[in-house]
């Protein structure tokens, strides 16, 4: 793995009041280019608020979003054109066609015409939608929308690329497509920020994890730096499961557990 | 366990199809006494009021058919114009074929929501209740709000129609029953034709070009009065009128039997109209009963959720079609990069979402009428008497292409409405992509604001031209008149675009809430005062000039003057203003 030594992703301070309600509070972390980071956190953590910082979707109410050094909102252009951004829920023009989406996008992000069609090209052989891709997003599946809201984040090469819930709702191989991809992007130095919910993901693809409770960063560091730090239980076999429900609280579970018998 | 095996099963006590029924439809009782409940009391009030008048409304057409129906039995009117009671007789019929083939087209729509889009189809379903229960239920609920309208306008016509004619008192229930049955006998058949519609093509395909068909037709009724020339409507073409009204009346249509079985049970032949109430009833039982099991089959089969995919796969383009796609005016080339995608992406997506070609088409429709109307009137060419001096029949002449100048404008403004006060609203939840992507708000401004006025400027400019070529005027006001549309649209879309700005929704669901209602009607109002003061300001000097027998042209460069720093400072100052609002729209 090539891990640069510059933070291509990084929040300082990150702050997001709604009225009364603290959604992100001073959330701090970077990530660095070549490196996979896991973003976790129960519903309602303010995972997703915090990737909306981060790619210029929402402002943050005080600190930092930067990705590849440039301050999201002094420098909004040149922070999304190195970024890409994959939604939690892939809403794509449902008239366009996916070939004329990732055109759109090209252009979007400043592509030649040239350098858009190879692309688009490229992607949609990729990601197995080259038979789709003249019919509108509107009859695709959930995982072909999922698939084409991909190939859209990736049509400008990004060298910083986001990620919210990127494998909810496909089938395993276009899983593991994604899972691959991700991989061959940080391995030619692209710095991946991934938030999910799939812990066994967390566990096996990120270089680093942060997670998230009630809109503060309680964790951040590798696995084993995250097992070290934990105080669920004691042993090298502890599990991402055990120290995300010991450090974000797992009684409910228990209690739901109960319920169910 | 084995497979013989089954499991304990308590089942909560057997429930009745009926019961079933009831429960459903008191859910949407529920639902709608809880929307009444939870609304605001200004809107409690509003509703209230509407109901109130509706009542009245009923009152009102009853007394009114009451009185035309009692006037036109007069043994005095028959004298000067003959007996007309058989064509009162035909009333009946006339209604209820009227109702039956209303009710089959808006129960259409109503249906294919309720058993396609509503999305409440397979959790029905899947529940242990009798799949019979649910599509009676479905039937029923795309009944009722129909069902209501049509008693609003039926009812009071023909009990006006019963109690003129001092008809027999089981004419009355007979009237109520008999709406009923054929309700029920439309909504049926109304059910297979949904299934037999999505079938082919999408539910969802299927409701915007039924949308888009409602719009236009609706419009299209709205401007029959501007066409038709009622004042030459001569006795032949009435005469004409009053035979299609009595072919209704034929012996084998089951709607004419209703409707001649109520009349005579209402006189008293109490065999052949009872006979005649009988069988049609019972017909339309039979066909509502028929669509329901056959409907309830074809859904629960499958046959009616798996689209055909025998029609005709569309081709994959080929880099021709693909080249055609992007065959865009020199104009727009000259245009960055984003500004043109982002144009191209919005007059696409307008074309192919039949929901926003309804309210595209709107203005062309007006458009078309109001040319016709001029054609028809001769060019609308204002000659005068003959004694009027030369230079008041210029003046004449000119104000006339002038007008057309504002009417071209009206019609743009209409386009507007649509395009500009709508722009960025119609990115809804996809605005994300155009946030996240290295677009500057001015960009994305000036895309927005060309996507709205350069189809609007051609719109009108065409119009003009059209216009022009039939009044016949002089060349001089044409070419003036020219680049005021174009300036007038300038500074509309401005304002236009600055409303849509500040009254943005990306959170619709449906496309009539793009807009925010406030800021939609302050946008229409603002632009609305824009038009005139612009105009004023354009054509005041021109007519100024030709009042004082100065030079035309000079009053034109005034004009232009004047008209073009006010439509260039409506054009940029509002959206100047509004510019930070862009950069934080879908935050909340």
């Amino acid at each position: 793995m090539m891990t640069s030594p510059l933070p291509l992703i990084e929040t300082q301070h990150l702050v997001k009041r709604y009225g009364d309600k603290l959604a992100v509070d001073d959330v701090s972390f970077s990530v660095y280019g070549g490196e996979i980071f896991g973003f976790l956190g129960p519903n309602g953590a303010g995972k997703t608020t915090t990737i909306k910082m981060i790619v210029g979707l929402l402002q943050p109410t005080s600190g930092i979003a930067k990705v590849g050094g440039y301050d999201v909102q002094k420098q909004p252009m040149q922070a999304k054109s190195i970024n890409g951004y994959v939604p939690d829920e892939s809403n794509l023009y449902p008239k366009l066609t996916g070939r004329e989406l990732l055109r759109f996008v090209g252009d979007l992000y400043g592509l030649s015409r040239q350098q858009t069609e190879r692309r688009a090209e490229e992607l949609l052989r990729l990601f197995d939608l080259t038979q789709a891709g003249d019919d509108t997003i509107d009859s695709y599946s959930h995982g072909m929308q999922q698939k084409t809201a991909l190939a859209a984040a990736l049509v400008h090469d990004p060298k910083a690329l986001v990620l919210d819930e990127p494998t909810v709702g496909l089938d395993p191989k276009s899983a593991r497509l994604i899972k691959d991809i991700l991989r061959q992007m940080s391995e030619r130095g692209a710095a991946i920020f991934l938030s999910t919910h799939i812990l066994e993901i967390a566990e096996r693809m990120c270089d680093r994890i942060g997670i998230i409770n009630q809109g503060r960063l309680i964790a951040v560091g590798s696995m084993e730096e995250l097992r070290r730090g934990s105080s669920a239980a004691a042993g090298a076999e502890i599990s991402l499961e055990d120290i995300f429900l010991s450090l974000t609280g797992g009684a409910e579970y228990a209690e739901i557990a109960e319920v169910l018998k | 366990m084995n497979a013989a095996q089954e499991l304990p099963v308590t089942v909560l006590g057997q429930q009745s199809l009926w019961e079933v029924v009831w429960k459903l439809m008191h859910l949407r009782l529920v639902i709608l006494v809880s929307g009444f409940r939870r609304a605001k009391l200004r809107n409690k009030i509003m509703m209230i009021i509407l109901w109130l008048l509706l009542l009245g409304f009923l009152g009102f057409i009853f007394f009114l058919s009451f009185l035309a129906l009692h006037f036109l039995n007069s043994p005095e009117l028959t004298l000067y114009i003959g007996d007309v009671s058989p064509w009162l007789e035909v009333v009946p019929a006339l209604i209820f074929s009227g109702a039956f083939l209303g009710l089959l087209l808006t129960s259409f729509g109503v249906l294919l929501q309720a058993l396609y889009l509503a999305g409440d189809m397979e959790f029905l379903l899947a529940a242990p209740i009798p799949i019979r229960a649910v599509f009676t239920a479905k039937l029923l609920q795309a009944i009722l709000p129909n069902f209501g309208l049509v008693c609003l306008f039926a009812l009071p016509v023909l009990y006006g129609l019963g109690a003129s004619n001092r008809y027999n008192f089981l004419y009355y229930p007979l009237v109520l029953i008999l709406l009923t049955a054929l309700a029920l006998a439309a909504t049926g058949i109304s059910s297979l034709l949904v299934m037999v519609v999505v079938r082919i093509f999408p539910a969802r395909r299927v409701a915007e070009v039924l949308g888009f068909l409602g719009a236009i037709l609706s419009f299209l009724c709205s401007q029959t009065g501007q066409l038709a020339n009622i004042n030459h409507f001569s006795p032949n073409q009435a005469s004409q009128a009053l035979g299609l009204v009595k072919m209704v009346n034929t012996s084998w249509s089951p709607l004419a039997w209703a409707g001649r079985g109520l009349v005579n049970v209402g006189k008293g032949n109490w065999l052949e109209g009872g006979g005649l109430v009988l069988v049609t009833v019972i017909l339309a039982s039979l066909v509502f009963g028929a669509a329901l099991v056959t409907s309830e089959r074809l859904f629960y089969s499958g046959w009616a959720s798996l689209q055909n995919k025998s029609r005709k796969k569309k081709a994959p383009r080929t880099a021709q079609t693909r080249a055609q796609t992007y065959i865009i005016p020199v104009a727009e080339r000259r245009t960055p990069g984003t500004i043109r995608a982002i144009m191209m992406k919005d007059w696409l997506v307008l074309r192919r979402d039949l929901r926003n070609m309804s309210q595209l088409v709107t203005p062309l429709i007006l458009g078309v009428v109001y040319a016709f109307m001029l054609l028809r009137n001769g060019g609308g060419r204002a000659d005068g008497l003959g004694d009027a001096p030369a230079w008041m029949a210029g003046m004449l002449k000119n104000l006339s292409l002038y007008f057309s100048v504002g009417l071209a404008l009206f019609v743009g403004w209409m386009l507007l409405g649509r395009l500009a006060g709508m722009g960025f609203s119609q990115e809804g939840k996809n605005y994300w992509l155009l946030k996240s992507a290295p677009v500057s708000i001015g960009r994305l401004v000036a895309a927005k604001y060309l996507v709205a006025y350069l189809p609007t400027a051609l719109l009108s400019g065409v119009f003009l031209l059209a216009t022009w070529m039939i009044q016949r005027a002089p060349i001089s006001t044409l070419l003036y008149s020219l680049p005021v549309i174009g300036l007038c649209i300038a500074g509309n879309a401005g304002i236009n675009l600055t409303f849509g700005i500040t009254g943005a929704n990306l959170a619709w669901e449906d496309p009539r809430q793009m807009q925010k209602s406030a800021s939609g009607c302050l946008g229409a109002l603002a632009s609305f005062i824009y038009l005139p003061v612009s105009l004023l300001l354009f054509f005041g000097p021109p007519v100024a000039a030709m009042a004082f027998e100065l030079p035309e042209i000079i009053g034109q460069m005034v004009g232009l003057v004047l008209g073009g720093v006010f439509s260039l400072a409506c054009a940029v100052v509002p959206l100047w203003l509004v510019s930070g609002r862009v950069a934080r729209l879908g935050e909340k």
